[in-house]
């Protein structure tokens, strides 16, 4: 009986339904973030009129006033154009971190959910290895290996997240295989590539594209983090993380901490608001 | 102005104290009932009354607001539920009622049965410590005697070894022995009022009925009012002394049992009546009847389907199992051959191996004169084009993510059927074929009714125009009005395009209205084969007769005397292999 | 103690010891293989200082001109013997340098993840009994508020309020007593958001469940409900997760222990890092691995004691299942 649904949908539940698609303040808002965080990493100038890396040494070290959004450095550059500007830096190399772990986690996972066997073994040990290294760990041997860059940085993030996003994608892969349609679809004279790129992929990548986002904004942070120990571009970059490690020597002016900390922590916010509403209306 | 008003109100109070001196005041009564989850409105103005010590039966279909109304009556409706209207419990109004002042009741006043045991008692503890919450609610306060108490009810309610199931937990009980355990839990601290929501639905047939008679003895033996939420209209009219027939939340028909079910009123109630495959055992006479010609005919002939002495054993734990055991039986072309039998029976590995999707260790399978054995899977895949499959569950059988054209064009592509233009030609037919519009053709299952998906997977299964299909429990997740339906298209189809269906089953009776032979198994070995008719009206095995047994037939069995109470005594069916503890 | 139990746990055992030695020589691979020569970078580098023979002296003690294949030999076998190799740097053994700063970081994981359970706890149970309208929406908010926020921001705002404005410690002495807790603070709390998260999920799930409205149709009251029927099954996988995080409050107390200055593990990450001396990386990597791993496997030996729902069968753990004949659908078939 719990598995029978009703025969005609009553105009209540058609209201419902609309409403299920209608998308809620919160996550509008989250939309509204990433939007302009994007448009700051695509046109930066459009922003701002001030030099992100010019400073005017007699306006060093003000507080946030309506010239100066959030306030200016120790020297005297305008800490809001140089939040601005290290957006591009910040966020693309977060996407590059996703790409990479989406792509050969998912790439291992689906062989290794679909194919089985022996393939499915030796891919598990592989993925319990990178596992058991803890994650920032990873990302900073790798980083030294290949050099403090924040392209590198992003390399690094994006290899501690391949293991998680194969473990995912292989427990989605199995998943859908057993699932009852992919049979009828074999019954139906369905070849096994036929069944894994159109029932298999689609239905399996449905789950994987919330923890993709959700993994953004996590790059987000791990990318600060190494950016905040110096494993990024260097200064005058300005990337996010580097900026709040350049203003934990001046707590006397938190603003320096305060104001990249917020913008990083409303966009990562956002980034899993939107995450959580696709997990959600899936 | 004053005087008259009270001189009213005194004549309301004597008006009052004559009717209830005439008649006493139900235990249960509801008014005006409404339950809304947020805006959306499920139950809508219910009311009826429930005598002391009689019963009840809210029947309806899914959607139709009847577990809620139990639920309201339990206050235990889930989160965003909100229930307006009156329940007067003795006399008492309880929807209003602080919760502080409402909980003494739960338990101690009204208890309530579950649908499905599986999920209704707490799995990481014991089953004791779980009775002793129920035992708390009697006036016995020492603990040793609070447990013999418990002892007691569980070997009242028909189980054989109380301590151990004092001392298990949840997953090593059966479904019945669970459903055992809760029945017991609720009546033990004496309630006035039983719930009973479904009791037997996620049972097997021959244990839903022992279920069923446990219930109504205790109601006898221990003078509970009995609320009865069930689908099944011959169930409840067995059970109950008045029935309430719902749909969509609002109530169509109600009042004593044999009026509404002998001679209803209500075009729904009608209806409903028509559809329940018990009470109508030659609904489909017509459509089937050239089957039944083809059986006379063809007799001695070659089948299209010849099953013989088949055997699956499967390593279970480092255990054998057999699944199935030297079975055997032949279909003729035109007709529908059924397997009945219970979960673990062996039916679905049956037709898993009939497919070819598992081979027999020992036996033999052919289909239209084509042996399987040895087949690789390129040769299955001609075996295919002619043999389809009707999964049981049209909620997990179509991929969410395609549409309904390109679920019902998957075999045409993957059998490289036709042009283009054919193929989409194909499509169309099929879905006129099972009574679904064009208009659907782009919707996705999630946009569906069950009864719609069900119709779509049916479609899938006959675009390929194959000779036999396969039907594992097609109708077991749909409601009754929709199964009338699908079964329906299943026969005019068979009577128009001569198709052979294999049909698996538990539903004797649902077996009884469209089969032409069946096979009775029971533990992965057929105990009993034959016509239909033949089966039914003589059966020849002890498990047949109980299962047939099981089927209810609407007749009132509260008129009887009720069985004493003699729980050892129960008849013991072989069944009762899975109602031991694990 | 059931046969399939010891069955289980000898296979989980051999497993953990394969993933481990598997890690160290991941970790080698990635820290000698990959670009970066470290003999030019660190060795040659002037800054330095090292003469020729130094230098010489350095690459016979370090192996470092035999083959790859005999290097990876050689560290293997002396990772398996507890022998950690020499600094590149400071010509100390590296499980001497390790040794010094470990109890620093052990004090500081051990105090964040305590506060991490506390703090979990206390949300996760609060939204079982703060109503809604005084404040469960905020409890719920918790965890994926402190997800969003950088560890190292949440160590800079507690160093700002309550070192600079309230003055209740200094950076300069980061190994007192405040100074420690507010360390394990900013540890904790990102580690305890992930905890709160499945704890609140897993709550929820069981008070959704028939069970908990059966329970209640029996008479018992919310608080009751909540101890002897919510908290065993809701907490219960929280074990598994606890084990999880163990990475994470590695990882994070390397961050932290840069911004309040202490000196442990992570500062000598960090030192190691930038100087490039790869045997002392390659030890704490790798040693961080056998913590990881050595947690999980306790979790995972631990939790089929803990939860009557897990059965143990043929060497592998998982939940009966209601019937274990093949049901159709179960598409065996894509793989013959």
């Amino acid at each position: 009986m719990s598995l029978v649904s009703n025969t005609s949908l009553t105009s209540g539940q058609r209201r419902d339904r609309l409403a299920a698609f209608r998308v809620p303040v919160t996550v509008a808002l989250s939309f509204a973030v990433i939007a302009i965080v994007i448009a700051w990493s695509l046109a930066p100038q459009f922003f701002t009129t001030h030099s992100p890396v010019v400073g005017v040494p007699a306006d060093k070290l003000l507080g946030p006033s309506l010239s100066h959004w959030f306030g200016t450095d120790h020297l005297g550059r305008d800490l809001y154009t140089r939040v601005v500007y290290g957006t591009a830096s910040s966020v693309s190399s977060a996407l590059v971190a996703v790409v990479i772990g989406v792509l050969f986690g998912g790439l291992i996972g689906l062989l290794a959910g679909f194919l089985g066997g022996w393939v499915d073994v030796v891919f598990a040990r592989l993925v319990d290895v990178l596992l058991s290294i803890p994650k920032f760990l990873l990302a900073v041997i790798v980083v030294t290996a290949i050099g403090f860059e924040t392209i590198n940085a992003a390399i690094a993030t994006g290899v501690s997240a391949i293991a998680f996003f194969a473990r995912v994608t292989r427990s989605e892969v199995i998943k859908t295989r057993q699932a009852t349609f992919v049979e009828a679809s074999f019954l139906s004279g369905g070849s096994r590539w036929y069944i894994l790129t159109r029932h298999v992929l689609p239905n399996a990548s449905r789950s994987v594209l919330p923890l993709a986002v959700l993994q953004f904004g996590e790059s987000i942070l791990i990318i600060a983090s190494l950016a905040f120990l110096g494993y990024g571009d260097p200064p005058p970059a300005s990337d996010w993380g580097l900026l709040i490690s350049i203003g934990k020597d001046y707590l006397k002016w938190p603003w320096l901490v305060y104001a990249p900390a917020f913008v990083t922590i409303v966009t990562v916010l956002s980034v899993n608001r939107i995450s959580r509403w696709l997990r959600k209306t899936d | 102005m004053a005087s008259q008003d009270r001189l009213n109100t005194r004549l309301v109070s004597i008006k009052n104290a004559a009717a209830s001196a005439a008649q006493p005041a139900p235990l249960l009564s509801v008014k005006n009932l409404s339950v809304a989850y947020g805006a959306n409105r499920v139950v809508h103005d219910v009311g009826f009354e429930l005598g002391r010590g009689k019963s009840l039966a809210l029947i309806g279909e899914s959607g139709s607001g009847k577990s809620t109304i139990a639920r309201a009556v339990l206050r235990l409706l889930p989160g965003a539920g909100h229930a307006t209207g009156e329940v007067e419990f003795d006399g008492r109004e309880i929807l209003g009622l602080p919760e502080r002042q409402f909980r003494p009741l739960r338990g101690r006043a009204i208890g309530f049965v579950p649908q499905d045991p599986g999920n209704s008692l707490n799995p990481v503890r014991t089953i004791g410590v779980q009775a002793m919450e129920a035992a708390s609610l009697t006036d016995e306060t020492n603990a040793a005697l609070r447990k013999v108490l418990i002892l007691e009810t569980f070997a009242q309610v028909g189980l054989d070894n109380p301590q151990r199931v004092y001392d298990s937990y949840p997953h090593q009980l059966s479904g019945g022995m669970l459903q055992r355990v809760l029945i017991g839990l609720a009546v033990l601290p004496r309630p006035a009022l039983l719930v009973a929501d479904e009791p037997t639905s996620a049972l097997d047939v021959t244990i839903q009925k022992r279920i069923l008679d446990l219930l109504t003895r205790l109601q006898h033996d221990l003078d509970i009012s009995l609320l009865l939420i069930t689908h099944d209209l011959a169930i409840a009219a067995e059970r109950a002394d008045q029935l309430v027939v719902l749909k969509d939340g609002a109530v169509q028909e109600a009042g004593k049992t044999r009026t509404v079910f002998s001679s209803p009123n209500s075009a729904y109630a009608r209806k409903l009546h028509a559809d329940v495959p018990a009470l109508n055992p030659d609904r489909y006479a017509k459509l089937r009847d050239p089957g039944f010609r083809l059986l006379d005919r063809t007799s001695g002939t070659a089948s299209k389907i010849e099953v013989s002495a088949v055997t699956k054993t499967f390593a279970v734990d480092g255990k054998v199992l057999t699944a199935v055991d030297d079975v055997s039986f032949s279909v003729p072309a035109g007709t529908t051959h059924a397997l009945v039998g219970e979960s673990g029976s062996g039916k679905t590995t049956t037709i898993r191996l009939l497919l070819g999707l598992d081979e027999p260790d020992t036996g033999e399978i052919a289909i239209a004169g084509e042996n399987l054995a040895g087949r690789s899977q390129q040769q299955l895949r001609s075996v295919w084009r002619q043999l389809q499959l009707v999964y049981q569950n049209p909620f997990t059988s179509l991929d969410p993510t395609w549409t309904v054209e390109k679920l019902v064009r998957e075999p045409l592509d993957r059998f490289k059927v036709g042009t283009a233009a054919e193929r989409s030609e194909q499509v169309r037919e099929a879905l006129s074929n099972v009574g679904l519009g064009e208009h659907l053709l782009s919707r996705k299952p999630g946009a569906l009714s069950g009864g719609q998906r069900q119709r779509v997977a049916i479609a899938r299964a006959l675009v390929l125009k194959p000779d036999v299909i396969v039907l594992d429990e097609p109708t077991s997740a749909l409601d009754v009005s929709v199964q009338a339906d699908i079964v329906e298209v299943l026969l005019s189809l068979q009577a128009r395009l001569g198709l052979t269906y294999v049909f698996v089953s538990h539903d004797l009776a649902l077996v009884r209205q469209l089969a032409h032979t069946v096979s009775v198994m029971q533990r992965g070995r057929i105990v009993e084969h034959g016509r239909v008719s033949d089966i039914f009206d003589n059966p020849q095995h002890g498990y047949t007769a109980a299962l047939l047994d099981s089927i209810p037939s609407g007749i009132s069995t509260i008129s009887q005397t009720p069985p004493k109470a003699q729980p050892q005594a129960e008849p013991v069916i072989r069944t009762e292999r899975r109602e031991r503890i694990a | 103690m059931s046969n399939a139990y010891l069955t289980y746990a000898a296979k989980r055992l051999g497993q953990a010891v394969v993933v481990i030695l598997l890690a160290y020589v991941f970790t080698f691979v990635v820290v000698s293989i990959l670009p970066g020569d470290p003999i030019t970078s660190v060795l040659r580098n002037p800054q330095n200082g090292f003469s020729e023979e130094e230098i010489a002296e350095i690459i016979a003690a370090q192996g470092l001109d035999k083959p790859v294949l005999v290097q990876l030999w050689h560290a293997l076998s002396g990772f398996v013997t507890g022998d950690l190799g020499m600094s590149m740097r400071s010509n100390r053994p590296v499980s001497t340098l390790i040794a010094e700063v470990l109890p620093s970081t052990l004090i500081l994981a051990g105090a964040g993840l305590a506060v991490a359970l506390l703090l979990a706890m206390l949300v996760a149970y609060g939204t079982r009994f703060v109503p809604k309208k005084y404040g469960q929406g905020l409890l719920r908010g918790f965890p994926s508020l402190f997800l969003s926020v950088p560890n190292f921001v949440i160590g800079l705002v507690l160093i700002h309020l309550f070192g600079f404005q309230l003055g209740l410690f200094r950076v300069i002495n980061p190994d007192s007593f405040w100074a420690t807790l507010f360390a394990a603070v900013a540890l904790g709390i990102p580690v305890s958001s992930q905890i709160a998260e499945v704890l609140i999920a897993n709550l929820d799930k069981e008070a959704e469940q028939e069970y908990a409205a059966v329970a209640r149709s029996r008479g018992i009251g919310q608080l009751k409900l909540f101890v002897s029927h919510l908290l065993k099954p809701a907490s219960l996988p929280v074990v598994t997760v606890i084990a999880l995080t163990i990475g994470e409050l590695l990882g994070g107390s390397l961050i932290t222990e840069t911004v309040f200055g202490r000196t442990g593990v992570g500062s000598l990450v960090q030192r190691s890092v930038s100087t490039q001396d790869l045997p002392v990386l390659q030890a704490i990597v790798s040693l961080g691995a056998v913590v990881f791993v050595l947690v999980n496997l306790i979790a995972d030996l631990l939790y089929p004691l803990l939860d009557p729902r897990v059965k143990i069968l043929g060497g592998s753990k998982r939940r009966p299942t209601t019937s274990d004949e093949p049901s159709i659908g179960s598409a065996k078939a894509v793989n013959p």
